[in-house]
């Protein structure tokens, strides 16, 4: 097991009960907003300490209540790449990219430039944050994060402030850039789309609690349901059936179909 | 030294020192009120203002019950290591010290709140402790603010009068700051010896205030 976690932790009125684990590949996070996924990655990444449970990130226990264990941040090896502001606005491409290793190697570990590289951001590497795009900058945070090794990536919608082109074109990368890696990942995300494509397991958020959790394809979206038969020429589906769980749809049935 | 240059370089050296005892605490306490949420903070907060809205007479009565020879801390002071505080330069410098404080915490504090805590918690996912998060990412932002609370810090350490009078006294070669020497020049009918220091006083805090208007306490983001 990779990630095994279950805590509950409070925090100014708002109680969070989580309970996620994570073979390997991406763990998708999945829900509406204010249902405690970014809080989930703050306690994962020792930013907030829950009041009671266990984090275990491989064969390393990053905190138990019980036991008083409580790994501080700077230790825990985790990488984060958060929705808003993720890149140092004074230090360059290359400098951001390079920010969490050794002062000795930041100028001169082949790391970075090969993740520079491996991201598309050769050309960019000595531009300042200021000037990139929503997904140039986040393309900046992943390779930093990944520039240290971390055991776990934390990604908290990443995509969110990125124009639909952009998020595309980012999902794939990332897809890659974890493949290439094989770091498992922790994602925020309310995009089911992003949430399959993505996702080797996802967890269903609601109202502070994680409420089930599975293949993305299986928990994401409720009910599905397919209509079998067959179609004439004048648009009739004969012998139609709907097939999935019946409980609680209308008589009158409408299906629109992209 | 002569008797006129004394009070100037007295000055100068107290609220030097005076800055470099109130920065660290400052500074510190700027960071806890913009980022830490806890019960009392807001206590705190009126605390830290305390020195600039009470009369400096007051604080200066403060520090002599606290620090004077039968004072609290300072008793101890006298019976256990022998030191003296009240009417030494020592009691200008932590007068001058509790009186800026405000200024630099009021000042820093907003500059501190505006760096995204976003780009703390990075740094510190990517290996920083706390001191280095605060070295790498926090000042490099806050560094404006930082400096603008600084510098009206050590004009006020250099303009304080009341506390020092209370605390340290007005002491002819020893604890006689240009303000004290103006109100003891004025009393005497020295009309020049005061506009002397009065001139001095003025361009100084001219040119800090107007230095600190130019810093600003903004955060440079893009």
């Amino acid at each position: 097991m990779t990630l095994a976690a279950e805590f509950h932790l409070d925090v100014g009125g708002f109680s969070l009960d989580a309970q996620l684990t994570l073979e390997d590949g991406v763990l998708v996070l999945f829900g509406p907003s204010g249902a405690g996924k970014s809080l989930t990655v703050a306690a994962l990444a020792g930013l907030v300490r829950p009041r009671s449970g266990s984090i275990r990130l491989g064969d390393r226990l990053l905190f138990d209540a019980a036991a008083g264990i409580d790994v501080a941040t700077h230790l825990r090896r985790v990488g984060y790449v958060p929705q808003h502001h993720s890149l140092f606005p004074f230090l360059s491409v290359r400098d951001n990219v390079a920010f969490g290793l050794p002062r000795a190697r930041r100028r001169t570990d082949p790391g970075v430039d090969r993740l520079i590289g491996e991201l598309g951001l050769t050309d960019l590497a000595d531009a300042r944050p200021a000037s990139l795009s929503g997904g140039e900058r986040q393309r900046v945070a992943l390779a930093r994060a990944l520039a240290v090794e971390p055991s776990l990536l934390l990604l908290d919608e990443p995509f969110a402030s990125i124009d639909q082109a952009g998020r595309r074109a980012l999902r794939a990368v990332l897809a890659d850039a974890l493949r290439a890696h094989g770091i498992p990942a922790v994602l925020v995300t309310h995009d089911a789309d992003e949430a399959v494509e993505l996702g080797t397991r996802a967890v269903i958020y609601e109202r502070g609690r994680t409420v089930r959790s599975g293949a993305p394809r299986d928990v994401i979206g409720g009910r599905r349901y397919t209509l079998r038969g067959t179609l004439r020429p004048d648009g009739t589906l004969e012998g139609a059936r709907l097939e999935g769980d019946l409980d609680g749809l209308p008589e009158d049935v409408e299906l629109t179909f992209c | 030294m002569s008797t006129e240059f004394f009070p100037v370089a007295l000055t100068l050296r107290v609220a030097t020192l005076a800055l470099v005892l109130t920065t660290p605490i400052g500074l510190a306490l700027a960071w806890v009120q913009a980022r830490r949420r806890y019960r009392g903070r807001s206590l705190v907060d009126g605390l830290i203002l305390l020195p600039l809205v009470l009369p400096p007479s007051v604080v200066g009565f403060f520090l002599v019950v606290l620090l004077g020879r039968r004072g609290l801390i300072g008793g101890w002071l006298d019976a256990a290591l022998g030191v003296r505080l009240v009417f030494t330069p020592t009691a200008a410098v932590i007068a001058s010290a509790l009186v800026a404080l405000p200024l630099l915490v009021k000042t820093v504090q907003p500059a501190f709140e505006a760096v995204p805590v976003e780009l703390e918690h990075v740094g510190r996912t990517l290996g920083l402790s706390p001191l280095h998060v605060f070295l790498r990412v926090t000042a490099p932002l806050a560094w404006r603010g930082i400096l603008a609370g600084l510098v009206l810090a050590y004009a006020r350490a250099a303009g304080e009068f009341g506390a020092t009078l209370m605390f340290a006294g007005n002491i002819p070669g020893l604890t006689n700051t240009m303000p004290l020497e103006i109100f003891a020049a004025y009393q005497a009918g020295d009309d020049p010896r005061a506009f002397l220091y009065v001139a001095v006083l003025t361009v100084f805090s001219v040119v800090v205030v107007v230095a600190a208007a130019r810093l600003g306490p903004r955060v440079e983001l893009r």
